[in-house]
Order: structure tokens, then sequence, then C-alpha cells
């Protein structure tokens, strides 16, 4: 179900009543410097206002004495409009993934959006285990090779069961074969839909560990994990094509905001653009001969360490010691072993250059102070060696939610052809920093795993800001500086960092050949950038337009008349509101495309003075353009078909039926059996279905199998499954809407156990004769050919038996 | 295997035309037949392994228990019953077992020993709670052809085998009005497969090699005598 926010309805109702248009009445200043500065001075009181309003709620949010709102962010927008974000308590205990958010406006009118507000909440007494134990656990499975640099942090929480995690995969080294992740496989059920749990930050960094900043929730009864979180954001990257480029991405920057040092020399540090300490220099001391210390503002230019082989020396440096004040080369990055060196410096000031044009951007578009908001300054990393199996650092950018921070690689091209250069170009930059405006706050980000539609919407959003940054940056020396110009750039990402071939197509995603340019169902368990597609592709129909040629790039079969777009500027705006006022992430995932577009349509139902005039076709062209991508309906039209998987039954140990992790759709099947999947068609009098196997998700971006593409679908729609243990996932495609269709996927388990080729209850005799032993016994034993017995397999099994044959 | 296989359906319809050249008598009078509206189950005489009706059935819902011979001790049971479609097998709610939205077509009677015996915590070794939810070896289905299959289990070999003369676990068959019985009909009832888990599993003496869990830790075949079900 989309959220639903406030409409303009009951907006225009209000103008009826009073017989005036107030708006127009009482124009709010666009951009008044000094009018933002004195309503942000009230944004601690108007934090209050939210604070009692909420409390005021509570019985009629069916909650009681024990729960309580409590204030923990806010931002005032440049209207004069204060949004505050509270967490929900129980107890005085934060509830997992409760918030309210409240608009105050500076009469002290109140609004709140109550959507992700926890209810029915009924705990007594504490937690049978303490923080210390859950602490134990959570760095026992974290199992860091390295010092710890960072004390993991606890806090007691509500947590509710609907958001157990599920079962993670991996790529088996050997055989290159997805296989499943039984350390990070998530098989715990709490007795309750809510628990007492504790919430374990953990964060290691260091060269034996990478970086990893892992949240644990463990079972405040069972010390079970429930679900693990990882904040840090990658931008990761499928392998280029072959090309050429220049290293040096900004050319000469004529004036580059830098710091004079006591001693005499110059840093990277601009004091000019952030008003708070970055969070994560508090890990470095400071440094008297130059007088850098940890806790004055501004944004900051580091390296990472290499020797002269490229290999990671684990070290941090600020590009420092510069006597000239004149920084880089602009040359190709070669010079390993001295990345502060002058030819080192020269990705040090594409990022410092990009980071300044960014943050410029926020700040003269939307009034808006640094990425958060609260002016925390940002520190960038340039020049990453690490090269692990897991994380290919070196052509890869990330952005680390909880210490404010961007990471580039320094690229492996051209040594590897097919790798990146220098991965500081202002629009890798301006995406990660992007992930600082839709992370809600230091510890909660909207989720980035595969399995989240919320992934694909950080990415997308992320790269839609990134071309609104780009444009906004070329636009003409007499622009005004606090509009984005209508200037029609290539709606891509990455193309100077791909030497010559964009990594990502905004206008039509599916060009990377690895994009979905339209929803479906299961589009989820696609890599994060590329389930963007449909979300960058509606938001280059918002802002250009869709053409109603079929074969044009900018033709959508989902919107065959097309639309006319509303420009850069307003859908900006539009999108801009959207992900600061009404799409704020709670950190469970939970938000989906849908969720974006109604989000897109309050805001711009919202649209300030001067733009309030064209709020009602913004808001159709928000429906179009959404609709353009197969996300919701077009303006004025009926209900689209719909193909949905259904789940196929409840209450299973491994919960397959979770409304938006990864494993929804998800079933455990046995192999080698006729199972009658089961899928709906709406809003469509013809509900028949094409059956075929795979589907868009069944190879990653490293065509790496991810599913099984297997068995034989019959004449009856029931799939008689392959004899082959693993994911394997089928599509249903409507009969009466080609264009509409849905992958389903489902865990493969033999069943078999005692090999007399039946599936049948007697086979779990070997499962008990074998459950944990510490060796191999039989092979066969195991459901998913594991080389020991567990309660996984008691779970698999019992699972897939009662889903092949339901119990009526 | 072909051709006997075509020899042999020809020889049926020979019989069929046989019987169907010659005038068929109308069904000689009888007692007119009265509409059933429950089943009857009369137990199996022996000592062995077999299905007896518990106190709790009903006029309509036959419960029956899985008792095995005295002196035994097993670590769990399974069984594939074969019933005329004329009746349905019948689920039992237990809210202590999931899922507890339906049910199971087997209810556990509390003598095996369903849970980990020892729960520990997997990285640290550490003794835990047990969690109330502890996946256990406990299900069932109907499969196609009215085709019952259960099974309940020790997972954890820790736990002692128990005695099987005592009722080890529940199944129930429920009459079914739609099927249009009359009073006396025989419902059939088969089993098709059966085995138990045997007390001695083996002990681990060694390597892979020489475990006697490789010759004895198996599931061992077993005839369950079943009694006559009738409508009445
Ligand atoms: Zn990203």
């Amino acid at each position: 179900m989309p959220r639903q926010f406030p409409h303009l309805m009951s907006a225009l109702g209000l103008c009826l009543t009073l017989g005036a248009a107030p708006l127009a009445a009482t124009p709010a200043p666009r951009f008044d410097k000094a009018v933002l500065v004195q309503q942000q001075r009230q944004e601690a009181a108007r934090m209050g206002q939210a604070q009692i309003h909420l409390q005021a709620l509570r019985t009629q949010l069916g909650l009681g004495d024990k729960e309580a709102f409590v204030p923990r962010n806010a931002f005032t927008n440049p209207e004069g409009m204060t949004v505050v974000r509270l967490e929900q308590t129980f107890e005085g205990h934060r509830v997992w993934g409760g918030q309210a958010v409240a608009h105050v406006d500076g009469q002290g009118g109140v609004q709140a959006l109550t959507q992700s507000v926890r209810t029915g909440i009924a705990l007594s007494g504490a937690p049978l285990i303490t923080a210390d134990f859950a602490k134990a656990i959570a760095v026992a499975h974290l199992a860091p090779k390295g010092v710890m640099k960072v004390a993991p942090v606890v806090e007691q929480v509500v947590f509710p069961a609907e958001f157990v995690g599920g079962l993670a995969t991996q790529v088996d080294p050997v055989t290159g074969r997805r296989v499943l992740d039984r350390r990070n496989s998530i098989l715990a059920r709490p007795n309750a839909p809510y628990v007492w749990a504790y919430e374990v930050r953990t964060r290691v960094d260091n060269a034996q560990d990478g970086t990893k900043a892992l949240t644990y929730l463990i079972d405040g009864n069972t010390g079970k994990i429930l679900r693990i979180n990882d904040l840090i954001q990658h931008l990761d990257v499928p392998a280029p094509a072959q090309g050429s480029g220049k290293g040096f991405y900004q050319g000469s920057v004529a004036t580059l905001n830098t710091s004079l040092m006591l001693d005499g020399t110059y840093t990277l540090w601009d004091q000019t653009r952030g008003t708070q300490p970055n969070p994560y220099l508090a890990y470095f001391s400071a440094d008297a001969p130059t007088g850098w210390n940890p806790a004055l503002p501004g944004n900051q230019v580091w390296y990472k360490g290499s020797d002269t082989s490229g290999a990671s020396t684990g070290m941090e440096y600020l590009f420092q010691g510069n006597t000239t004040n004149v920084w880089g080369d602009g040359l190709p990055f070669t010079q390993w072993g001295d990345s502060g060196g002058t030819n080192g410096q020269s990705a040090g000031v594409d990022a410092a250059s990009a980071i300044s044009t960014t943050w410029d951007f926020y700040g003269s578009v939307f009034g808006r102070n640094g990425l958060d908001g609260q002016g925390t300054s940002v520190v960038a990393m340039v020049l990453d060696p690490t090269m692990q199996p897991w994380f290919n650092g070196l052509d890869n950018a990330h952005w680390d939610v909880q210490n404010h921070t961007a990471t580039f690689g320094a690229g492996s091209f051209p040594g590897n052809p097919k790798g990146f250069q220098s991965m500081a170009d202002l629009d890798v930059v301006a995406h990660e920093l992007a992930h600082g405006l839709t992370s809600p706050n230091p510890y909660q980000a909207l989720v980035a795993q595969p399995g989240y539609e919320e992934g694909g919407i950080a990415e997308a959003l992320s790269d839609f800001f990134s071309q609104m940054v780009k444009t906004w940056a070329l636009r003409d020396a007499t622009a005004p500086t606090d509009q984005i110009p209508a200037t029609t750039l290539p709606w891509e990402i990455g193309r100077n960092v791909g030497h010559g071939t964009p990594i990502r197509y905004l206008n039509k995603p599916s060009q990377d050949g690895w994009s979905y340019d339209a929803w479906f169902q299961g589009i989820r368990r696609l890599d994060p950038h590329h389930s963007s597609g449909p979300i960058n592709r509606a938001l280059y129909f918002l802002s250009q337009g869709a053409s109603s040629t079929p074969g044009t790039v900018n033709y959508s079969a989902c919107l065959p008349q097309g639309m006319k777009g509303v420009g850069n500027d307003i859908a900006a705006r539009i999108v801009y509101k959207a992900v600061t006022e009404y799409f704020i992430g709670d950190g469970t995932g939970a938000w989906t495309f849908e969720d974006l577009r109604a989000a897109c349509i309050a805001a711009a139902e919202h649209l300030p003075y001067p733009y309030e005039l064209g709020r009602v076709f913004d808001a159709d062209a928000v429906r179009n353009a959404f609709a353009a991508a197969n996300i919701g309906d077009g303006a004025g039209k009926p209900a689209t078909t719909r193909v949905l998987f259904t789940p196929w039954r409840d209450g299973d140990y491994i919960q397959i039926s979770h409304p938006f992790a990864d494993y929804s759709n998800r079933q455990v099947l046995p192999t080698n059996e006729t199972v009658m999947p089961r899928v709906t068609v709406i809003n469509n009098a013809n509900t028949a279905v094409t059956w075929s196997l795979g589907g868009p998700t069944t190879f990653d971006t490293n065509n790496t199998p991810t599913a099984i593409a297997g068995g034989v679908i019959n004449a009856d729609g029931s799939w008689t499954t392959p004899n082959q243990i693993g994911w394997a996932s089928i599509t249903a495609t409507s009969k009466a809407d080609p264009n509409q269709f849905a992958e389903g996927i489902a865990w493969l388990a033999n069943l078999d156990t005692d090999m007399d080729l039946e599936n049948d209850a007697l086979d779990m005799a070997p499962i008990a004769i074998s459950w944990y032993l510490s060796d191999t016994l039989n092979y066969s034993s195991s459901v998913i050919a594991a080389p020991w017995v567990d309660d996984l397999d008691v779970s698999f099994f019992v699972d897939a038996l009662r889903s092949t044959w339901p119990v009526k | 295997m072909r051709m006997l296989s075509y020899l042999f359906s020809t020889l049926v319809l020979a019989v069929a035309l046989a019987c169907g050249g010659g005038s068929n008598p109308a069904p000689t009078a009888t007692a007119p037949s009265t509409p059933a509206s429950g089943l009857t189950y009369t137990d199996p005489t022996g000592t062995g392994w077999r299905l007896v009706k518990d106190a709790s059935s009903t006029p309509t819902r036959v419960v029956l228990n899985l008792v095995g011979p005295a002196g035994l001790k097993t670590r769990g049971a399974g069984f594939n019953l074969k019933a005329d479609a004329t009746v349905r097998f019948g689920t039992f709610m237990d809210p202590s077992v999931p899922p507890i939205s339906t049910g199971w077509p087997i209810k556990d009677t509390g003598v095996f020993e369903l849970r980990n015996t020892d729960p520990r915590d997997p990285f640290t070794g550490d003794p835990v709670p047990l969690d109330p939810q502890d996946p256990i070896l406990l299900s069932g289905a109907v499969k196609k052809g009215n085709l019952l299959t259960v099974g309940i289990f020790q997972k954890d070999r820790r736990a002692t085998a128990k005695d099987s003369a005592q009722p080890l676990c529940q199944i129930a068959i429920e009459f079914d009005a739609s099927a249009k019985l009359n009073a006396k009909d025989t419902i059939a009832l088969s089993i098709v497969k059966a085995k138990y888990v045997p007390e001695d599993l083996g002990a681990f003496n060694g390597g892979v090699t020489t475990w006697e869990m490789l010759a004895k830790g198996h599931p061992v075949d077993m005839t369950i005598a079943v009694g006559s079900l009738h409508a009445n």
C-alpha cells in the first residue's frame, strides 16, 4: 500500500471557504536568507511544539502512556516551514522503525504524518539478556580481523517482528555460483509482534577488514540475531567497456577554498562551507603545530595511503603540507606511494571543487545548509587503493552515513582497460553526496541492499540530484543562481569516469544492458543501481517529458500518448520537497516506488510561491511520469493491469511473506516436484498469464546466475521444478497486457533425503538422525546440500512440504 | 515392458466386453440404503504397530493414535496412509507449533522431545534460552490421491528414545457429507509406507569411516496395522 499524504484537495477546500487566495495575499518570500535564519532560530521551539502535538495525538493513534515521541532532528524550508522528525519510544526506549514527521508552520500550526507510528506494543519487564551480552553476540558475528577503533554502541529498543531479516546469499569464490550465506542468514522467529531487542551499532575501519558499518538487532530474550543492516551505501558499478580519457576532470580551477595552517602550509580544508564538524574526524587527534583540530567545521579532502605497489597502508591523510597553495598537475594518477604529492593532489582538486559545487547547489537553490541541513561538514577520501575480493574500492565510491564521509577510488584504468578512471568526477561526487541528503540521520539511511525498492530509490535520487548539480554548475554566467537552468545535458552518470561510456543512462536506463525501464513486481531483487531504472526514468520524464513516437529513446509503451515535462527547476523542487518533507526513510527498507510517487504528488500539490499556480499541472505530470515508468496510474487514467505473486502460505519458519524484504515473493519448494504457483492479475477482466522460466533478475551484473531458470511449465500452469538446489525463478506475464509481468522466486530444497524418489514426511527421519552432527554424515540428509544438518534444514523441509501441499 | 502392458490392458477390455454383452439385470431389491451421517472405526487386533481410536473422537471425526509394540524404544515415526476419496483427513490446531494459522494433519501427543535439548549460541558456544519457535520435525501433508503423509521425529540425539507402547502422535479422519456415503459403506484405508527411527543410532567412535552410525543410523521399515472404517 502506498503511503497517503495530505492532498491538494483539502488545501483547495480551505481557500474556497475563506473566499480568498491567502497565498497570493501574503506571498511568502521565495528565498530570503535573513528570514530563513530567523525561522531557523525557532527550530528548537518548534521541535517542542511538534512533540506536544504528537503526545496529544497518542490516544487517537492508539498509543498509551508508555509511548512517547522524542524529536530527533529538524530543518526549516525556505517557506519557513519546519519539518521535525520524531522518534516513537516505549517506556523510554526507541521503537525500531517507529517515527512521526511533523510540519510546523510559523503560526504554530502542526500537521503530523504518522504512517510509521507502531501500535499494539505490549511489552513488560526487561530483556532477559544484558546489553553487554548482546554486544558480545554482535561482535562475535562481526568477527573483526583488525583493531576496532570505535567501540560498538548498544541501545535497547522495541523491535517489530515483521522486520526480522531473512536469507542472505553470496557468490561462492570457487564455483562462482550464488549460494546460501549461512552466516548472514537470519533464522529467528520472535514469539510476539514486538520484542525487546538491542541495537548494536558496530564499525570497523582498518586494512584487514576494510570499512564495515553493520548494525545488529539482537533479540533481548533469546540473544538471536534478528536483523543486520549495512549502513555503507556503495556505488556499485558493472565492469565498463574500454575507452580513453584524461585524468583531470575539472581542468583549471581558479578558486579552491583551502586553509593556511599555523606552520605556513596549506591544506585542502574549506572553512567557508560547513558549520558543524565532521563526526568521523573525532577519531583523530588535534595537531598543535598546524592547528588542525577535529572539532573545527569545514569540508575537507583526504586521501587513502598506499605503497609504491598500490597496496593500501591502511592510513588516511588530509591533503596537507603544501607550501605554494597550488595543487595538482592535472594528470591521471600514477604516483602510488605518494598519493599526497602533486600528482595525487589532482584527484583532491577534483573532489574539493565538486564538493563545493554540490554544497553550493543545495544552498543556492533550496536554501539548505549542507547535505543534512544542519551544516555538518563533509570529508572526502580520494585515491582509495583498496582491492578486496568482495569489494573493489579502486573503481568504486561510497557514502558513509554514520561518518558523513564519501570515499572515491583511485581507478584501475588504464592498467585495467575495463576499469574506471579516478572516481572523483563531479557527477559521481554529487551522486554520493546526495545520499547524505536522503539519509534522515547518522544511523539510518534509505536501505541500499538489493531486495528493497528503497535501495533503487536511494540510487535514483542520487543520480537525479547529480544530474541537477551538473546542469546547475554549467549555467550561464548571467543566469540566476537560485534556479536550475532548462539546459538539457545528456541524462547520464559517469561518462568521464568510464572514459567515454556512461555507467548509467537516466533517460532510458536499459541502455546499460542491466537496468529496467519499467517497474515489475520482483524488481527489488536487482542491484539497487539497476532497480533504480524506473525511478531514474520517471524523474527524467517529469523534467523533460515523454515522446509519443514509438521507437524514440524517450517513448514509453506505458504512456503511449507521451507527456510534457515540467522542466529541470520545477522537477528538482518537487523531488527535493518530496524527499525532505514527505519521503523520509525510517530505516526499515519499507518505502516503495509507489511511496515516492505519492510523496512527489504531495510535494507538487504543496509547491510554494511562485509555483503554486502550476500545482495541478505539476501533480498530474508526476502521475504521468511515474505511470510512464509503470509506477501507479496516469492522471485521469483507469487502474493499470498488474500481475502480482501472492504469498503461498504464512506462518513459515523462514519468513517468506515479509512484505518488503529481499525474500518477499520467495517460496521454499522441493526440487523435482510439481507445484502450483499462485499469481493474481488485477484491474483486468482477462486474468490469464503466460508462464516462463527465469526472469529479469536471473543474472547479476557480473553475469553470475542469481537464480536457476529451470524445470518445466506444464499446460495446466503448474511448474515441475528442476532437480537443482538453489534459487529458481519464474515469470508470469499478462496475456491481456504483455507490458505487465511479475517475477517470483523460490528456494528449491531437495526433500528426498531417503532417496526413495518420493517427497514425503518420512524424509524427516534422515534429518533427525543427522541433526547437528559435527561432520559430514550423509549429504543427502541436508535438504540444501550443506555438509551438515541443522535447524535450517528442519525449517526448509517443513516450509517446503507445506507450500507444496498446503493444509486446507 | 511396453508389450506386456499392452497385452494386459487388452485382456481387461475383453473381460469388460464379455460382461457388457450379456443381459444386465436390474439390481436386486435390497433394503433401502440409509444416508450415512458419521464414521465408525474398529481398532485392529494385535500388539505391534497399530492405529487405534482415541477417546476424543466424535461421530464425524475419528481421531487415531499411532501406538507401537511394548518394549520398543524409538526416536520418531512417520507413515503414509491412503484413504478413499469419500473421507477427508482432518487437522489439529496447536498454538505451540507454527504455523498456527491452519494447523497440521498430525498432532504431537507430547511423548517425543521435539526441541533442542541444549541450545547454544552458534558463535560464542554459550548456553542460551530455548527459542520458543525452535523449528521441529513435525509436519504432514495430504498429497494427490488422498494420501496422508505425516511424521514426528526427535531431532536432538541427546534426547532419550521413548517407549512406543503409548500414543505417539494422532491423525484425524473426517466424515464428508458431500461424498453421499450410505450407512455401512466401507472406506478403504491402507498404509503405503512406514518407518521409525531406532533407539541405537550408533556412536561417534572415530573418523567418518569408523562411525557406527554409518551402519546403524537409518530409519527402520515397519508395518502398521489399520482397523476398519465404515460409514454409519
Ligand atoms: Zn549510490
